[in-house]
């Protein structure tokens, strides 16, 4: 008897064990035959350079200058998207499926037969997919070394690719001007080799077009009547003519660019004037470089290194 | 006793920790570098001249310096010479001390007229021909140069460089206009501070090959490491000159 309700239990268990399994069986296969296919198919509409496929060599599909060139540049570029030929060479059956095929939409604003207007070349609504590299230091020996004894003050060879963007900031180049006019065919990398400037980046990214200003209120085209600020870039950003590529580059400059003339004996007492000022009242915001955001924190040490003083921090002071 | 030994062994972790903090500092050398082209010329900055640091002693050093003090010299004359480059070209590339060609634009002068260099000129027509536009053609009049006339004595110093640099890791920076350049995050110790390629200076070449010490938070704020052809007060590191060489006749 007691052996008998053994088995019996034992048997019941496996039974529902098997349902389980048949159960889970089935929303598998309902998921395999529903789902799944749905989640896998390839995005068409989406183009992607990290695709294995399209990783040839770059002018098989790019190739510069731009067929008419003249009409969207004031020199030879890269300006529109490859032809059907890049795409139809194997991708015919996607390109001839349905009345919108989803392909099309990669380049083309509208997808219809009898309309061909396209994105601007590069869309600036996908996310990026290249790194650009751009060594400082060789650019630094071949394009600045310009040296006249009469010319006027100015920022020298630095302007070829940085233009004024607003008084206080510098614009990094947006198209290919100021690359083209050197590496257009024969100096290395030339225009039909995209892969020596354009790497490809791990994931797609958007570009953050806003580093950190520590001392915003900063002009560039300022420095009293003399326009004293408008010098060298390398004079105050001292560390791009060693830097062999964009990868953790920052607009490093040192307090002593700027005290060189903002604290000297006789001359200005800047910096020096805003720490006395901390001292006889620690909740004073610094305004002559700095925002609040930043004038309101703890003087770095460099700061009080230039004044000859002791670093403070506010909160010691009574 | 165990208050002892709790002193001892705060104190030991104290000092474990100061020398952490001391072996994470970083200095800085900042070089100011003065030249006189000769006796009469005034002392002016030494603009856009790289300089190197190497780790280490001159004594450690020794087979770099050697080799450095041993490499055969190209001028940049004799560079365009040799290559049968005009004599327009080779005082436009002097006027500006020059390189390479990239370090100029290319003005409308030096295309036409009496001052117009024949390789540019030349160069020119080709772009005209390939871009149509005239003012692209001046602008990129340097992509119709042959790769040697455009900046094959600058391939031929790095390549020195490389050379001489195979064995050594090294910092590099470039002087500004008014010969001033900062190297930064370097570690405490002794380096030796080259220019590694002579120098043109008026008739002469000079070499700089000196021993510098940088301690653990060493700043910019302090005085500058003064670099110069002449020995002059508070001069750390001259020059060895020698007379700029003949150009070999072919």
């Amino acid at each position: 008897m007691y052996c008998g309700r053994e088995a019996y239990a034992k048997l019941c268990r496996r039974l529902t064990l098997m349902t389980r399994i048949k159960t889970f069986s089935w929303i598998l296969c309902l998921f395999l035959i529903c789902v799944y296919p749905r989640l896998s198919a390839a995005d068409y509409s989406k183009f992607s350079h990290a695709t294995p496929k399209h990783q040839a060599a770059c002018n098989t599909c790019h190739k510069p200058p731009t067929k008419d060139w003249t009409k969207v540049s004031s020199f030879p570029d890269i300006a529109d998207y490859p032809d059907h030929d890049a795409c139809v060479s194997c991708h015919r059956p996607q390109f001839f499926k349905g009345a919108k095929p989803p392909i099309c939409s990669v380049c083309h604003s509208k997808t219809s037969p009898r309309d061909d207007v396209r994105f601007a070349f590069r869309n600036p609504a996908t996310k990026l997919q290249f790194n650009i590299e751009f060594p400082h230091d060789k650019h630094q020996d071949v394009i600045a070394q310009l040296r006249f004894a009469h010319r006027p003050q100015g920022y020298y060879n630095c302007t070829i690719c940085h233009e004024s963007r607003t008084p206080t900031f510098k614009a990094a180049p947006k198209n290919h001007a100021s690359c083209f006019n050197c590496h257009w065919k024969s100096q290395e990398p030339v225009a039909a080799n995209c892969n020596g400037c354009h790497k490809l980046a791990p994931t797609p990214f958007v570009l953050t077009d806003s580093p950190k200003r520590i001392s915003s209120k900063f002009i560039h085209e300022g420095g009293g009547e003399k326009k004293q600020h408008i010098a060298e870039c390398t004079t105050c950003h001292i560390n791009i003519t060693k830097a062999a590529s964009l990868r953790g580059l920052k607009p490093d400059v040192p307090i002593t660019a700027c005290t060189e003339c903002h604290n000297k004996d006789g001359l200005r007492q800047d910096l020096s004037k805003e720490l006395l000022a901390i001292d006889k009242n620690r909740a004073f915001v610094c305004v002559y470089c700095h925002e609040t955001s930043v004038g309101s924190l703890d003087p770095p040490g460099s700061h009080y290194r230039i004044a000859e003083r002791p670093p403070l921090k506010r909160k010691d002071i009574k | 006793m165990i208050m002892l030994v709790y002193f001892a062994l705060l104190l030991a972790v104290t000092g474990v920790l100061a020398q952490t903090q001391q072996t994470g500092q970083t200095g800085v050398l900042r070089l100011r570098v003065r030249v006189k082209a000769d006796d009469a010329a005034p002392m002016r900055g030494l603009a856009r001249k790289r300089f190197f640091l190497i780790p280490g002693t001159i004594e450690q050093n020794r087979t770099l310096i050697d080799a450095i003090e041993l490499q055969p010299v190209a001028t940049r004359d004799c560079y365009y010479k040799k290559l049968g480059s005009s004599a327009a070209l080779i005082d436009w590339l002097k006027e500006g001390d020059c390189e390479s060609v990239y370090c100029r634009s290319v003005d409308k002068d030096f295309i036409v007229g009496p001052k117009a260099v024949p390789e540019f000129a030349r160069a020119f027509a080709a772009s005209q021909t390939e871009f149509g536009n005239e003012e692209t053609a001046r602008q990129w009049v340097t992509t119709n140069l042959t790769p040697d006339m455009r900046d094959g004595f600058y391939r031929i110093r790095q390549r020195v460089i490389e050379t001489l640099l195979k064995n050594a890791t090294a910092h590099s920076v470039m002087t500004d206009r008014n010969g001033t350049a900062y190297f930064t995050d370097l570690g405490p110790g002794t380096y030796v501070l080259s220019n590694l390629v002579p120098t043109e200076l008026g008739q002469s070449l000079a070499t700089w090959n000196c021993e510098v010490q940088v301690k653990a938070g060493d700043l910019a704020t302090e005085k500058p490491y003064l670099v110069s052809n002449r020995k002059e007060k508070n001069v750390k590191c001259i020059a060895v000159e020698k007379p700029m060489p003949s150009c070999a006749a072919d």
